[in-house]
């Protein structure tokens, strides 16, 4: 009897197949999504059935926070803070960076006409600082000490709502001789796409005013309409009257 | 890493014949390294875009009782949004659908606030109450869409007939839409003008069901305006009425 030869198979499979279907996975990723922005509240959007996209440039997101839950417990502290984000252009001239930069800088100046006993200075580093910021929400009067800190301080401090220091500090006030720090950063955003109009980028400018594209509100589902309110009543009292809501799309069918 | 093979035949082949080669390239770590960059693009971004719905709000300035614009009190409908929550202000969810519990009141033309009897509630409020609930799969419309469908029933039959034209490739997306558009601010149509009040309970979500109520039913006049006294009351002695606390 002869013996038996057990043949050596190669336990090498061919990857090649594999990594080709890997490489379309990603390249799909890479084509299809974007980016999740860092923002420090997050908020469920509720659904609606309107189709119209989120534009990604010359945007300014209003984000309300929603509120928290303590021990089970729904925390209504924290509801209602205000946080702004500011996206430019995708021209490298007007981009988002240079964009934050001039409404910093036309925000404080504003602030400190209206407060003369506190004013704020800014170094260049600070506002250097503050252009990569993608969402800020902070007293004026904290700026400068926020600015100075690393990045993973600033998102320690951002993380807790129930700071009051966090959140961009806003009332019902309609006269806009002594406008809250809400309306002046409105007002300095406004005014930097009037300028970049006259310097040649009137996409910002035109979002703003009249198509109501330019401006966001982004809200929580739950959040009550009390809150919500105070927010578009400053909005109309800046005279922009214009904005959309963010919403989900609806899934279901009703 | 990469290999490469001798096939056997090659030896005992022609003298001088060229050698048969079989690359075979390892493919692994560049998978492995695939799989991890698939990993961090699936949890660092998002594919949903989110949407957005488009409203204009009147300007806060005094206008003038002449300049106003004045709706006809046919045409007219109010829905008073509010939400119910529990103590601690948690939406409350209705057990049986599972959705929210958002209320709406609504009235039409003027409210009436007679209060003969001087009790300080009103004895006959107009007002009446319905609920967010959609349609059914064959298209009925239930809820607060029922009464605003009927409402708009001369515009909804119209642009339904250029919808059934559009779906059946006869119209381009964008006749289609050119035409809703002008169908929805024929004035010669029944069209009703909406005027959306929030009440400072409801959520933000019934404010944006509300708006989306009237994309559906392709109301193109509508508004959203701050609850006042009267609403209030109309409201109050509605549930008063009706014994809901």
């Amino acid at each position: 009897m002869g013996k038996v030869k057990i043949k050596r198979k190669s336990t090498l499979i061919d990857m090649t197949a594999m990594s080709d279907v890997t490489v379309l996975l990603l390249t799909f990723f890479m084509l299809t999504s974007t980016f999740l922005q860092k923002e420090p509240a997050t908020v469920i959007t509720p659904s609606s059935v309107s189709e119209v996209k989120v534009p990604t440039a010359n945007l300014v997101t209003i984000l309300v926070s929603g509120a928290g839950v303590v021990d089970g417990k729904r925390d209504a502290s924290v509801e209602g803070k205000i946080f702004i984000s500011v996206a430019g252009d995708v021209d490298s001239t007007f981009s988002s960076e240079n964009v934050r930069e001039a409404v910093l800088i036309e925000a404080v100046t504003n602030y400190n006409k209206l407060h003369k006993n506190n004013q704020i200075e800014l170094t260049n580093a600070q506002v250097k600082a503050f252009s990569k910021l993608n969402m800020f929400g902070l007293k004026f009067s904290e700026l400068p000490k926020f600015l100075e800190m690393e990045v993973a301080e600033q998102d320690e401090v951002m993380k807790h709502l129930d700071n009051p220091i966090v959140g961009i500090p806003i009332d019902d006030n309609r006269d806009m001789n002594k406008p809250n720090e809400f309306q002046i950063w409105m007002r300095a955003i406004y005014n930097v796409a009037e300028a970049n109009k006259d310097l040649g980028n009137e996409a910002f400018a035109s979002a703003l005013r009249r198509s109501g594209e330019g401006i966001a509100v982004k809200a929580d589902k739950d959040t009550p309409y009390s809150t919500i309110h105070n927010v578009l009543d400053n909005l109309q009292t800046l005279k922009l009257n214009k904005f959309s809501l963010m919403t989900a799309l609806k899934t279901e069918q009703d | 890493m990469a290999q490469i093979e001798q096939s056997d035949k090659g030896g005992k082949g022609k003298k001088g014949g060229q050698k048969k080669m079989a690359i075979h390239v390892d493919f692994t770590p560049m998978v492995d390294m695939n799989m991890l960059l698939i990993t961090f693009f699936m949890l660092c971004t998002t594919m949903i875009k989110s949407q957005t719905l488009q409203i204009a709000l009147p300007s806060n300035e005094k206008v003038e009782e002449a300049q106003q614009n004045k709706t006809k009190q046919s045409e007219a409908i109010t829905l008073i949004l509010d939400t119910e929550r529990d103590a601690d202000g948690n939406v409350m969810m209705d057990l049986e659908t599972g959705k929210p519990k958002h209320t709406v009141y609504y009235y039409e033309g003027k409210p009436v606030v007679d209060d003969e009897n001087k009790d300080g509630i009103i004895d006959n409020p107009n007002i009446k109450v319905e609920k967010f609930i959609g349609n059914s799969n064959t298209g009925e419309t239930f809820g607060i869409r029922n009464i605003l469908h009927n409402r708009n029933k001369q515009v909804l039959e119209k642009i339904n007939v250029q919808k059934e034209k559009w779906r059946n490739k006869e119209l381009t997306d964008e006749e289609y839409q050119t035409l809703a558009k002008d169908i929805r601010n024929d004035s010669t149509l029944v069209r009703p003008v909406v005027i959306i009040k929030a009440g400072p309970n409801a959520s933000y979500e019934s404010l944006i069901s509300a708006l989306d109520e009237m994309q559906i039913n392709q109301i193109s006049r509508y508004q959203i305006d701050n609850i006042n006294g009267v609403d209030s009351a109309l409201i109050f002695a509605y549930k008063t009425l009706n014994g809901i606390k």
